[in-house]
C-alpha cells in the first residue's frame, strides 16, 4: 500500500524534525524521543490524517503520549496522590509551552526574531534597537508589528491558543 | 481616517513587545481608544509576553547566539534513516493485519475447495485507481479485495479511507450481475447490517460508486456486496 506510505512519509518529512525537538526537550530522553514521535505520527496518522491543523493535532497528541508515559513511570501505588500528579502534569505542560514558545521562535523569520530578542529579551527600546541591527526606528516598528503577528499565528497553528 | 494613522497601527508591535518612547507610548494609547482594528488586534496578541517569558531570560535556544545548538545531545542519524525505521514500522503494523486476513482467506480456501469451485479470495494490496479524486491520495487507505462467493464471478474492490466523519468507501466493482440493484453492506463488531452504498448494475457489469459510512476503518468488521434482493456475491473481512 504505497499510498499510506507516502502519507506516512510525509508528515514525518513536515512535521518530525519539530515534532522531535519539541519531545526531547520536553523529556530530555534521547533514548525515547525517536519512539515517542514514531508513536505520534502513526497514531494520527491512523485517527485524524486529514485533521484542519495537523500541527496542532501532532502536538497535542504527542502532549498526551509523554504525559501518559510520565505518569505511568512515576506512579507508585502508595503516592500516587491526585495532587502531586496534578502538580506534575502542571508542570510537564509549561515544559512543553516552553519549547512550543521556543519552537515558534524559531520559525520566525530571522529579521523578526532579532527584533523580538531586542525589544522583548533585552529590553532595549526601539531608538537601540535601530542602531544595533543598524536600520531605521520605522523599520524597526514595523518589523516588531509583523513579529508580533506571526507569532501569533504560528502559536495558534501549534494550538497554543494562551 | 487621520493622516498619520497608518504609522500608529504599526506601533502595536512595540506596545507589545515594549520599547516604545514615551511620546510613541502616549501617541498609540490615544489611538488605541478609538480603533476597534487594533483593540481587537491587542487582544488577540496580549498574551504573548506571558507566552514569551515562558522561554526564559535568554529567549531559548532559538534566540541565544548558537541557535544551531538547539538539538544539543539529540542524535541526529540523517533524516531519511528514520522515514526509513517509520515506514518499517508501518509496514509491520499492516503486516500483522494482514497475516490474520490470510489466515482467514486460508480458511475460506478450504471452504471454496470443499465445494468444488476454486474462486480464489485475493486479499492483496491493489494499487489504487489513479484517476481518483487527489484529494484522497494523501489520505490513509485501506484496500480489500472482496472475495467472491462461491458461484459469482464479480470482482470487488473497496478502499476504505479514513476520513474525519467516519469511512468513505471506493467501490470498483467487475463482472456485476448487469441488471438489478446493488448495494454495498458494511458489518460492525456486533453484526449490525447497514447499507453504506447501492447503485443500479449497469450493462457493461462495471460500476464504480463511492459510499459512506459513519464507522471508523477499525470499527468495520466485515463488507459485503448483495444484490436487491439481498443474495451475497462478495464479502471481505477487514
Ligand atoms: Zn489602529
Amino acid at each position: 500500500m504505497p499510498l499510506d506510505d507516502e502519507a506516512v512519509a510525509e508528515i514525518y518529512r513536515e512535521h518530525g524534525p519539530m515534532l522531535r525537538r519539541v519531545v526531547w526537550r520536553a523529556t530530555s530522553d534521547a533514548n525515547r524521543v525517536d519512539d515517542i514521535v514514531q508513536e505520534v505520527i502513526l497514531r494520527v496518522w491512523k485517527q485524524a490524517p486529514d485533521a484542519e491543523n495537523l500541527r496542532a493535532y501532532l502536538i497535542t497528541t504527542a502532549r498526551h503520549l509523554i504525559v501518559d508515559q510520565h505518569r505511568a513511570a512515576g506512579r507508585r501505588p502508595q503516592q500516587a496522590q491526585l495532587v502531586e500528579i496534578a502538580e506534575r502534569d502542571s508542570a510537564l505542560d509549561r515544559a512543553l509551552d516552553q519549547v512550543l514558545v521556543e519552537e515558534a521562535l524559531g520559525r520566525l523569520q530571522t529579521n523578526h526574531r532579532e527584533i523580538v530578542r531586542c525589544l522583548y529579551y533585552e529590553r532595549l527600546t526601539v531608538a537601540e534597537t535601530s542602531v544595533r541591527v543598524g536600520v531605521p526606528e520605522g523599520t524597526v516598528k514595523s518589523r516588531a508589528y509583523y513579529a508580533v503577528r506571526n507569532l501569533r499565528v504560528i502559536l495558534d497553528e501549534m494550538g497554543v491558543t494562551r | 481616517m487621520n493622516p498619520g494613522s497608518d504609522d500608529l497601527h504599526v506601533l502595536l508591535g512595540a506596545y507589545v513587545l515594549g520599547g516604545l518612547s514615551d511620546d510613541d507610548h502616549r501617541a498609540f494609547s490615544e489611538h488605541l481608544r478609538t480603533c476597534v482594528p487594533c483593540q481587537t488586534e491587542l487582544g488577540q496578541v496580549s498574551g504573548l509576553p506571558r507566552l514569551l517569558d515562558l522561554a526564559g531570560p535568554e529567549g531559548g535556544p532559538h534566540l541565544a547566539e548558537a541557535a544551531a545548538g538547539v538539538a544539543a545531545g539529540l542524535p541526529t542519524e540523517p533524516d531519511n534513516e528514520r522515514v526509513t525505521t517509520l515506514l518499517a514500522e508501518v509496514s509491520r503494523r499492516r503486516r500483522r493485519r494482514r497475516t490474520w486476513i490470510t489466515g482467514l482467506a486460508a480458511a475460506a480456501a478450504v471452504a471454496f475447495f470443499v465445494g468444488g469451485a476454486w474462486l480464489g479470495p485475493r486479499w492483496t494490496a491493489t494499487t489504487p485507481p489513479t484517476a481518483g479524486p487527489t484529494a484522497t491520495s494523501t489520505l490513509p487507505t485501506t484496500h480489500v479485495e472482496a472475495a467472491a462467493v462461491p458461484g459469482s464471478s464479480v470482482r470487488v474492490d473497496i478502499a476504505l479511507v479514513t476520513r474525519g466523519w467516519g469511512t468513505q468507501l471506493d467501490i470498483d466493482c467487475e463482472d456485476m450481475p448487469k441488471e438489478g440493484e446493488l448495494a454495498l453492506w458494511v458489518i460492525d463488531a456486533n453484526g449490525r447490517a447497514t447499507t453504506a452504498a447501492s447503485w443500479r448494475a449497469t450493462a457493461a457489469g462495471y460500476s464504480k460508486v463511492t459510499g459512506a459510512t459513519a464507522l471508523r476503518p477499525n470499527e468495520i468488521r466485515s463488507l459485503e456486496v448483495r444484490t436487491g434482493t439481498g443474495k451475497v456475491l462478495a464479502s471481505a473481512r477487514t
